[in-house]
């Protein structure tokens, strides 16, 4: 408390991550990966106070449309953990939507491929 | 009269009353000193008497401030150490945020506080170091700080908030306090039950209320508490009992020592103990503003060129890593804010207009047919998937 200590290195966050996800673990990798898509709902009309100030910044950037869970935690300075428990937890509080990433294996259907393939063939080949 | 003088009786008993009358005189003188000599003793008796129990209270006060100094040096080792793992647990949190190894990182974090609390309290009651500068925070932060510096945190709700800052100065013994207070208050009331924390402002500043459903207090417990809460101060490590109740005692100290109160006088509506922290309006100040690394979302990324503030602060944070700078959120929904239209001139956006149409043009006059394109892009963007 004296002058001498105000030299020293800063030290850690006040709050640590553990209060801010309020002890909740880690989501599954299905409800939530680095690519997953998070907007605000759209029904949500007037924010709870209830939530924490990181909670309703995570909603701040989610604001604008659909992000990945990866830029997201980048606009943070939480580890990306705590971001995921954060979004995860407000998606289950209904005031996030989250859409899982297209998928290319869904996308790319072989049987209507080979078809094209064939028809093009039949015509020009 | 010669009969007399020569009676040899008379002559005896004068002989007799002299001896007798040296004899009382020498007893006297005895007595005399012997009534000296039992004054001296008494004198002496409280004489040594009063030496003694000056040099018990000067030795017990050696010891007493020999015991701070030691366990003062020890805690100071001891709390550096629980900082700098804080540090590296934070790092590591950042590092690795994104395995499922994080959890166990967590729960690292958590037990690393707790234990730099309790070398903090015994710091605190040996007049010791309190930890490393804080900034000022808010008051829901120091709460949730203080939250965290216990075992069952989870059991804490924060109910309501106020608009409040803490002083710098201040944000470590209130957090330290407000710890102590819901430490006792989880561990005496039942595992299933909610510690409640309630902010409110009062014309004398910011009460802090910590509501438990426990058993509550006894008379003699209560009145042990706002005794060492008030009045009955302690010093050192001595007379906090066996086990030792560091508790009330802690936050006796920071309350005389930065000024705020605490008293627990009152009990909780859910039968507990009610527990409430009052900060006077000297350790209170404004929200601080988030650090610039985090500012709200609606102030605009992009820096004006005019502004010699929007030049880029060099970038690590406290901890020594690569601070990153923030950027506007990448939406695919673009937003209605024209971003760059400021930085560019009248002329200057008239002669990209002109390159851009001299562009076009030049590229119509290669194609014949290309205005039939551009006029109907969707038609001609349709037509391609048509088998003709």
């Amino acid at each position: 408390m004296t002058g001498r200590e105000d030299w020293e290195p800063e030290a850690a966050e006040l709050v640590r991550p553990y209060v801010i996800t309020k002890g909740r673990g880690l989501p599954d990798e299905e409800q939530l990966s680095l690519i997953t898509l998070v907007t605000v709902a759209p029904e949500e009309g007037q924010r709870p106070t209830r939530l924490s100030p990181e909670e309703q910044r995570l909603l701040d950037i989610c604001a604008a449309g659909y992000l990945s869970v990866a830029e997201i935690a980048g606009h943070t300075r939480l580890p990306l953990g705590v971001v995921k428990i954060l979004l995860a937890a407000l998606a289950e509080g209904g005031y996030l939507v989250t859409r899982s990433p297209v998928r290319r294996a869904v996308l790319a259907d072989r049987e209507i491929l080979e078809e094209v393939l064939n028809g093009l063939r039949s015509k020009f080949g | 009269m010669t009969e007399y003088i020569q009676n040899p009786v008379l002559w005896a008993l004068s002989l007799l009353v002299l001896a007798a009358i040296a004899v009382i005189v020498r007893q006297r003188k005895a007595a005399q000193a012997l009534k000296r000599q039992i004054g001296g003793l008494r004198s002496h008796y409280s004489d040594l008497e009063n030496h003694y129990t000056q040099s018990v209270e000067t030795a017990q006060e050696q010891a007493e401030e020999a015991t701070k100094t030691v366990l003062k040096s020890a805690m100071r080792t001891l709390q550096g150490l629980a900082a700098e793992q804080q540090l590296v647990v934070s790092r590591l949190q950042s590092k690795y945020g994104e395995s499922a190894m994080l959890q166990d990182l967590l729960e690292i974090d958590h037990t690393n506080s707790q234990f730099g609390r309790r070398a903090q309290s015994i710091a605190v009651l040996c007049d010791g170091w309190l930890g490393r500068h804080r900034d000022a925070a808010s008051v829901y932060d120091v709460v949730r700080s203080a939250q965290g510096r216990i075992r069952h945190f989870g059991r804490v709700e924060i109910l309501s908030r106020v608009d409040f800052g803490i002083t710098s100065r201040a944000v470590e013994p209130v957090a330290l306090a407000l710890a102590e207070l819901l430490d006792n208050a989880t561990s005496y009331s039942s595992p299933d039950t909610v510690v409640e924390i309630n902010t409110r402002t009062v014309p004398k500043g910011v009460c802090i209320v910590v509501d438990d459903a426990g058993v509550g207090m006894s008379d003699e417990e209560r009145a042990r508490a706002e005794g060492l809460l008030a009045s009955n101060r302690v010093t050192g490590v001595s007379g906090l009992g066996n086990p030792p109740q560091f508790g009330f005692a802690v936050i006796g100290v920071l309350c005389e020592r930065f000024g705020f109160e605490v008293s627990v006088d009152s009990s909780s509506p859910y039968g507990g103990v009610r527990a409430v922290v009052l900060l006077p309006h000297e350790l209170l100040t404004s929200v601080p503003v988030q650090k610039p690394t985090a500012p709200p979302a609606t102030t605009p990324a992009l820096p004006h060129p005019a502004g010699p503030e929007a030049v880029p602060v060099p970038a690590s944070t406290s901890d020594g890593l690569p601070k990153r700078r923030r950027k506007r959120p990448m939406a695919i929904v673009p937003s209605d804010t024209p971003a760059q239209a400021p930085s560019r001139s009248d002329a200057e956006a008239a002669a990209i207009m002109g390159a851009f149409q001299r562009g076009t043009q030049s590229g119509r006059a290669s194609f014949p047919e290309a205005p039939d394109r551009t006029s109907s892009t969707s038609r001609a963007s349709s037509e391609g998937h048509e088998v003709s």
